[in-house]
């Protein structure tokens, strides 16, 4: 019987309500537990009451940081049930790099005006410097130091928020993104809808997916709770390390349902030893949805080829698109059909017209709106765009955001008249969405968002770099797996750059320690080279497109000029050496 | 276990996980020199503690930037 839920907290109490229905977890060794939902929802009320007894009042944004796990459930469920506004942060990453983490945590919290912060025991030992930059009202606290008190569950509606997820975990604007109760239902719905049960059977699901990730949370928890279905829980940083766990645990449990990024597949195709699939059975996975990164054909050929052999389904391959904006997906593939792509004449595209060939770039169709979803392609003018052109992807439907949390003005610029610019560039052929780059700048590696400004900035202080003078820009070389990124930094006007190479190092080094992403490429160039509005502003899809084109080249003296004509050729020379290789660098 | 042999486990950790070839010197920075985004910090966190049987205590950890703080945080493990 379906559920006429119409608030996150009501799905919980659905899903309570079928006492055998919960959620696993698959800890390091493999070790398994399991917890009802009941009990999940009975723990839950007891974070509600102590949230109460400190002075949390409905509406309060309550941040929680925790590694998958059932305590990162009873703080989420906990803060619902007290009307409260949960805000899933990630943990730290392991070894050091911990400065770094304080200033997005920092940035995070004081974005979203948190009032209490709940954190993991490990995790809050090292929260220290991050609540103090952001003094949350009522501090910081591990579940077992709440406060006792009678829960009351408080009425909730559904415009009310229920989530809050970042876009991009970065420093520069934290764009928090807010999502009423209602959305984050339909959403659910939405999912659960695409897969209906097949000849009576109930779905199942396994998830390493982070649980503060949108995929993780709203893309498989949810519709766990809403269905309900049996859910298996594996920490993020044990795929990671030993991808066959997803593997095993989906042949383990035959879960039907399990969703992951492109460089996920790649890294499994990569890194999975034969051996680590003995006895190991796939067939019993229908929708392998491959979301949140540009879905990279050779990736998805890559992994189906290779895991055939352990019954992996050529047809359970199911690209979609979404976007955290959205509560998350917006378009599907057809679960039940081999994922389509096709070639498209490069310099046609080029011009903004979608024209299949026999060769040029292969791209993957993302789908179909979901029902109730809306996709337009528009080009800043009035009126939509037509079949095959390409423009900027808007979108409508039943689970957009509310808004950017406290900034009304980046609310205003994103959302229209209903319509959500998702700053993605694409076209519409035959009613399926494909992808072809962004106009939003934001870079995505290895399945997590980054601003293009926290990497430049990271530049800013060295010695010979002009500030405020570095682009950079995600791009795919072809033959690479995934997108990688450039980084085309201008030296010092005064500068005698007598050793590019050693500058461009430097450059490297110093955006890996500000935010942990290693570039592809650093390009060392003349003063003024670098494309910028009439007002000033950088350029950076007009730089790539340039540096792809072989014409960047600043406006000016020869000696200059000669040198940003060699960074170029040299940045051309290595991208058709690796062209020729015929691979690229994958993550990890 | 010597501070050496600590080091020509790490060594043998990155080679086989991290695809690094050469020697890991003590001085090393795992971010600097060694280029180590998260997910690769990720993977040589686990795989010491799964060569050391040890479980690196997160206080330590952030403190960790050289080859050299990683070996002391093993060693100081090993000993508990």
């Amino acid at each position: 019987m379906p559920t006429d839920a119409t608030t996150v907290v009501e799905l919980l109490e659905w899903a309570a309500a079928h006492g055998e229905i919960g959620v696993r977890l698959l800890e390091r060794g493999e070790h398994e537990s399991w917890r009802s939902w009941a009990s999940i929802r009975d723990r839950a009320l007891v974070v509600c009451g102590g949230l109460q007894a400190l002075g949390a009042r409905p509406g309060d944004s309550v941040a929680t940081v925790f590694p998958t796990g059932y305590p990162f459930l009873e703080a989420f469920f906990g803060a619902l049930l007290a009307g409260a506004v949960p805000v899933p942060l990630y943990p730290p990453v392991r070894l050091g790099r911990l400065d770094e983490y304080h200033r997005r945590t920092a940035a995070m919290l004081r974005a979203v005006r948190a009032r209490v912060v709940l954190a993991d025991p490990r995790v809050r030992r090292l929260l220290g410097p991050a609540v103090l930059a952001a003094e949350p009202p009522l501090g910081c606290l591990e579940l077992d130091a709440l406060p006792a008190g009678p829960a009351r569950a408080a009425a909730v509606s559904p415009d009310d928020l229920g989530l809050v997820q970042f876009s991009s975990g970065t420093t520069v604007e934290p764009k928090p993104v807010a999502l009423a109760h209602r959305a984050l239902v339909a959403q659910a719905r939405l999912l659960n809808a695409h897969w209906p049960d097949r000849d009576g059977a109930g779905h199942s699901g396994v998830s390493w997916l982070p649980l503060y990730h949108d995929m993780g949370l709203i893309g498989c928890v949810l519709p766990a709770l809403e269905r309900p279905g049996p859910l298996t829980l594996i920490p993020p940083e044990e795929f990671v390390v030993r991808p066959a766990l997803w593997l095993q645990a989906i042949s383990r449990y035959r879960a039907t349902l399990s969703a992951a990024p492109n460089f996920a597949y790649a890294l499994c195709t990569r890194k999975v030893r034969d051996e680590e699939m003995d006895g190991v059975d796939l067939s019993s996975w229908q929708v392998a949805i491959n979301g949140a990164e540009t879905v990279v054909p050779e990736v998805v050929r890559g992994f189906t080829d290779r895991f055939a052999r352990w019954g992996f389904r050529r047809a359970a391959m199911t690209p979609v698109y979404g976007l955290s904006e959205a509560a998350l997906a917006v378009t599907f593939s057809d679960p039940w059909r081999p994922c389509r792509s096709r070639h498209f004449d490069r310099a046609a595209l080029a011009a903004g017209r979608a024209v299949p060939a026999d060769t040029g770039l292969e791209l993957v169709s993302v789908g179909r709106p979901l029902p109730g979803f809306e996709v337009a392609i528009a080009d800043g003018r009035p009126g939509r765009l037509d079949d095959g052109q390409v423009g900027r992807v808007l979108v409508r439907g039943p689970s957009l955001m509310a808004g950017y949390l406290h900034q009304d003005e980046a609310t205003a610029r994103t959302l229209r008249d209903g319509w959500l610019d998702t700053g993605d560039r694409g076209f519409l052929l035959d009613g399926e969405l494909h992808l072809t780059g962004r106009d939003k700048d934001v870079l995505i590696v290895n399945g997590q968002n980054h601003a293009p400004e926290e990497l430049e900035r990271a530049t800013e202080s060295l010695a010979g770099v002009r500030a405020g003078c570095a682009v950079a820009v995600a791009f795919r070389p072809e033959g690479a797996v995934t997108d990688e990124v450039l980084l085309l930094v201008e030296s010092a006007r005064d500068a005698v750059v007598d050793d590019p190479a050693g500058l461009a190092r430097r450059c490297a080094e110093q955006v890996l320690a500000a935010t942990g992403v290693v570039p592809a490429r650093v390009e060392v160039l003349a003063p003024g080279t670098l494309p910028r509005t009439s007002s000033g502003k950088l350029r950076r899809q007009e730089a790539l497109r340039r540096f792809l084109d072989g014409t960047l080249a600043p406006p000016r003296p020869v000696t200059a000029a000669l040198l940003a004509g060699a960074t170029v050729r040299s940045g051309l020379a290595f991208l058709r050496a690796r062209l020729r290789r015929g691979g690229g660098r994958g993550p990890a | 276990m010597t501070d050496a042999e600590i080091l020509a486990g790490i060594t043998e950790v990155a080679r086989d996980h991290l695809g690094w070839e050469g020697a890991l010197r003590p001085e090393m920075r795992l971010v600097g020199e060694m280029q180590l985004d998260s997910l690769k910090l990720l993977t040589l966190a686990i795989e010491v503690e799964n060569r050391f049987r040890v479980r690196l205590d997160d206080e330590d950890e952030s403190r960790i930037e050289t080859v050299a703080d990683l070996v002391a945080a093993i060693r100081k493990r090993r000993a508990d």
